[in-house]
């Protein structure tokens, strides 16, 4: 008998908490948390401890699959990357490079997003690649880098105990990210203050100093209530405006427009407990903020985002210890594959596709002519399917079937392909559409690095063999590019990629499998091989240079209830379940605690509509009808109505709207005009 | 026999019973400086627990009480109480022995023995092999949980003058001490604290710590002396699923039940709670109280429900043999 534990990275969330897998004659016997990690410390949440219970699990996918006559078929890996590649080249020739989109997968490690950000460059001559960051933190990636130059977590996690306020706004930290509220919590017990907004009484709320329940979507306006109060007792940091930041006044006269009886009205916040937020904001000597999809997901996203940077900026809370605009990214290797250039406008280290500095570089290094205009969004990619400019998808690992908004408007559009690839570990609802499905290695059985939510690059390690004749996903897509004639796709390892990475990207050029392997925790940037690792950014100066306000006009969510939709929907994930479902529906313990979704309904609605706890009721948008049980709360706001978005059954999208943040192209998923009612 | 204080003879009397006590009598009273070590706090051995002896039938405690008094009041004679020896070394005539004296946490040039200390309600005097001994003197390191109260007693009966010296009771008084006379001085310590709370303060306290649960069954899982598959954690007509936090407190009265009197004081479950839940203070506690008391400490349970619980406790499931992980339902 054979037993190892193999150190890796979990699968889920973006804490980036390390355990020990322990496998036993190449079969994962457990998971055992590392006392020694940083993040976790030897504690782990339900999802972490039963990371590894879907590996083996009797579904996974074992050998590639060929759609014959609307049916499966298995096939050898040969006969099927022949078909893929044939058709994907054929599809190229006759309807050019451009008729193919891409996406790469929050998912697979920075070695495989890379591999195939420079298939679709390189091979195909797209830059038509993107995921699902597009749908979690785009306005982030965007938001931030126009405020200070750089779109990641500006703070690591370990700081968050360190703070004397924090400030969560639009997170359900507890549930989605377990391991850093437990930090949270720590700071508050060392006598931190915690300000929580959201319109939903999430778990962390309990622990709130201060709670703001604001309307959904009244985001801008709640912020530039709380700064208007923070300017006018004259608690801004000024030798820090002055000095590190610019623009500042036109700023000052827009903030000017949101007093607080007009904030009050807008976003329903009681004033006493708004200007209880800013003051506790205000007068912290060490602020950070936290926030997650509530800020992002939203048509004003951006601007959102910019908001949380105003506010910090406003206060002199960004480039200190413990301080900071947080964004807590919600996959595993989310930053990753943002950062390795899975985007449609950025190479890898967000090097722009329109730089032609940048774009002759990478020129040099793979050989080929790159395409010089920015790709498509994966929003985009389903609008382009339905007017029938995409012809073709290859995607990697994710499940637009449940993850994209306005599902029945996806189902169209991936009906409507030419030729579609998936590359997953499960048959997802996705894969269904395929004509093509590669089975790939889930995290145990392949090496790699994943980039936590700060930007903490950790080894990920094999712990068992692939299961049946699947393979590491950037074994497959170097194979692929190889029969479609790439050069540079003859990768002995992940290893060897991860070298050129490092040589492409300059935030990646100290990081290596050596350094890592020995022990050390980097965090982007990390420009050199001495380079320890950058722990909190913006220290001296901006990466911008100076930090930039933003001048922002609340705006109201693009579509409102009205008379015939006249509850607000608003989505979200829940602790016992991981996204679109495929790996944590599979985990026995997690399915048990939450077999199916409901709809959260606040209890004078339900009574209006005479409602019991428990029973089904039909929920009905523009766009599609799911039949849901019925959750009955206090906890939310009444006109308000909470779906999470992980059951198939029951699918939360098929309601949402597809109104997309203008410059980040993040659908609106937290908001959108429903009806409930008994079927 | 070596050479004692002032240049006399001096001998070292091992075992204080009855035999020991008059040993060191005779000796003392010819001159010699002695020493007479006894491993229990006090002296006075097997006749002690008797009621007559033989052939008189006299009463045993009225021969011995006599000889103990005069011995400890003895000027040639130096009780070594709650002492064992360690080494000898020498030769007939010159021995060098090494004792070690083990802490009572208590001054005896101060002690009045009015008992005081024994009487307090967590301290009950208890029966131990044989020996009655009160455990709040006798400190033991598993049971203590350091609540200070033997040391409260003392100072409330006897002033400024106070015997008990313990560290607890040091502790005790840390947080009411102001900031700048803290450093240097141990803190309480939380099983102390908890334990000192009146009903209300640990209410609330019980209360705030378990909402924070996030049931990651973690606790469970890390558990070495856990080796029921399933129970009620995982029953919904216990605990409901997906629920956060779990019932409050249920969940973990019901864990804290199941690991019991297995508990080996492991910190396992508290070191491995993602949201630092100090689950082994439930388990320090349980240590010196049933869990029935516990579950007076950890309030917000109706009478319905705790009769309830107890009878579900009573009909333990056989306890079968943790599967390994990859063997569970489940997984194939």
């Amino acid at each position: 008998m054979n037993s190892d534990f193999v150190l890796t990275v979990c699968p889920f969330c973006g804490c980036g908490c390390q355990f020990y897998l322990q496998s036993m004659d190449n079969e994962i016997a457990g998971v055992v948390p590392c006392k020694t990690d940083e993040i976790s410390e030897g504690r782990l949440c339900i999802k972490g401890r039963n990371a590894a219970d879907f590996v083996n699990h009797p579904d996974r996918l074992k050998s590639p699959l060929v759609k014959r006559d609307g049916k499966f078929e298995p096939a050898s890996w040969d006969e099927a990357l022949d078909i893929v590649s044939k058709r994907l080249s054929q599809i190229k020739q006759i309807h050019g490079p451009d008729s193919v989109g891409v996406l790469s997968s929050a998912k697979c490690t920075n070695e495989e997003n890379f591999v195939l950000m420079k298939f679709a460059r390189a091979v195909i001559g797209t830059n038509n690649v993107d995921h699902c960051a597009r749908l979690c933190h785009a306005s982030t990636v965007l938001g931030l880098v126009k405020s200070f130059g750089s779109g990641a977590m500006t703070n690591s996690v370990p700081e968050v105990e360190g703070a004397d306020c924090i400030f969560a706004i639009g997170t359900n930290t507890i549930e989605q990210h377990p391991l850093i509220s437990s930090r949270v919590l720590r700071a508050k017990e060392k006598g931190a203050k915690l300000i929580v907004a959201d319109p939903r009484r999430t778990p962390l709320v309990e622990f709130a100093d201060v709670y703001l329940q604001h309307k959904p979507g009244t985001d801008v306006c709640l912020l530039n209530g709380i700064m208007n109060l923070i300017l006018s007792w004259d608690l801004a940091d000024k030798d820090f405006i002055a000095q590190r930041t610019e623009e500042f006044e036109e700023f000052k006269n827009k903030i000017k427009e949101y007093p607080p009886g007009k904030v009050c009205q807008v976003t329903g916040v009681e004033q006493a407990a708004l200007e209880n937020a800013a003051r506790t904001y205000g007068e912290a000597k060490k602020a950070s903020i936290l926030y997650a999809m509530g800020i992002t997901q939203h048509t004003t996203g951006t601007d959102n985002v910019e908001s949380c940077a105003n506010l910090a900026m406003l206060t002199g809370n960004v480039g200190r210890e413990s301080t900071g605009v947080n964004p807590l990214r919600g996959q595993n290797n989310v930053q990753g594959a943002c950062d390795v250039g899975g985007l449609p406008n950025v190479y890898s280290g967000y090097q722009s596709v329109t730089d032609e500095a940048a774009r002759a570089k990478f020129e040099k290094a793979w050989g080929v002519k790159l395409p010089e205009n920015v790709g498509l969004t994966v929003t985009e990619m389903t609008d382009a399917a339905l007017t029938g400019s995409l012809k073709a998808m290859y995607i990697m690992g994710e499940n637009p079937m449940l993850s994209d908004p306005d599902i029945n408007h996806v189902k169209k559009a991936l009906s409507s392909l030419d030729f579609m690839v998936v590359q997953d570990i499960f048959l997802s609802e996705t894969a269904q559409f395929a004509h093509v499905i590669l089975p790939a290695c889930s995290f145990a059985e392949k090496e790699g690095t994943f980039t936590a939510t700060d930007r903490r690059v950790q080894r990920v390690r094999k712990a068992i063999e692939p299961i049946g004749d699947s393979k590491p996903d950037w074994l497959i897509v170097g194979e692929l590019g190889q029969k479609m004639g790439g050069k540079g796709f003859d990768y002995k390892s992940a290893q060897d990629i991860m070298k050129e990475i490092a040589q492409l990207t300059p935030s990646y050029a100290g990081i290596s499998y050596d350094r890592l392997d020995s022990g050390e925790v980097l965090a982007w940037p990390c420009p050199s091989k001495g380079h320890k690792g950058t722990k909190f950014l913006h220290k001296d100066a901006f990466t911008r240079g100076k930090g930039k306000f933003f001048a922002i006009e609340y705006k109201e969510p693009a579509e409102l209830p009205d008379k015939e939709y006249p509850f607000i929907l608003t989505t979200g994930r829940l602790m016992f379940q991981f996204h679109t479902g495929t790996m944590t529906r599979r985990i026995p313990i997690l399915e048990r605690e939450l077999p199916t979704g409901f709809v959260e309904l606040n209890t004078e609605d339900a009574k209006k509509l005479s409602i019991a706890q428990g029973e089904k009721v039909k929920v009905k948008s523009r766009r599609g009808e799911i039949e849901i049980k019925a959750f009955v709360t206090d906890g939310i706001l009444p006109g308000v109505v909470f779906i999470p978005f992980h059951f198939a059954e029951c699918p939360a999208n098929e309601l949402t709207s597809s109104n997309l943040d203008p410059e980040a192209k993040i659908p609106e998923f937290k908001v959108c005009a429903v009806k409930v009612y008994k079927g | 026999m070596s050479n004692g204080e002032n240049g006399r003879k001096s001998v070292l009397v091992i075992g204080g019973g009855i035999a020991g006590i008059q040993s060191s009598l005779d000796l003392a009273n010819m001159g010699f400086k002695v020493y007479l070590v006894e491993k229990t706090p006090s002296i006075g051995g097997r006749m002690a627990q008797l009621d007559k002896t033989f052939p008189t039938n006299d009463c045993a405690m009225c021969i011995l009480a006599p000889k103990m008094i005069e011995a400890s009041q003895h000027p040639n004679i130096e009780l070594l109480t709650y002492s064992e020896i360690e080494k000898v070394s020498g030769e007939v005539g010159n021995f060098q022995v090494k004792v070690r004296k083990k802490a009572t946490y208590v001054d005896w040039d101060k002690c009045t023995g009015c008992g005081e200390c024994t009487q307090t309600e967590l301290g009950e005097a208890k029966e131990f092999n044989g020996e009655i001994w009160v455990d709040r003197i006798k400190i033991d390191e598993g049971t203590c949980i350091q609540c200070g109260e033997c040391a409260q007693a003392c100072v409330e009966e006897n002033k400024e003058k106070h015997a008990m010296t313990n560290i607890a009771f040091e502790r005790r008084s840390f947080t009411e001490l102001p900031p700048e006379e803290r450093e240097g001085r141990e803190p309480e310590t939380l099983p102390q604290r908890v334990a000192l709370m009146d009903e209300e303060s640990r209410n609330e306290f019980w209360q705030s710590e378990l909402k924070k649960c996030i049931k990651c069954f973690g606790c469970r899982d890390v558990c070495p002396v856990w080796v029921y598959d399933g129970a009620e954690l995982e029953d919904a007509e216990w605990i409901k699923p997906g629920e956060i936090p779990p019932a409050v407190p249920l969940f973990h009265i019901i864990r804290a039940y199941r690991v019991g009197d297995n508990c080996i004081n492991c910190g396992m479950c508290e070191e491995t709670c993602p949201m630092s839940i100090p689950l082994r203070t439930i388990h320090q506690l349980m240590r010196r109280q049933p869990p029935e008391s516990i579950f007076e400490i950890i309030p917000g349970l109706d009478a319905e429900t705790k009769k309830k619980l107890v009878q579900a406790v009573r009909k333990q499931p056989k306890a079968e043999k943790k599967q390994p992980a990859a063997k569970r339902e489940g997984r194939k």
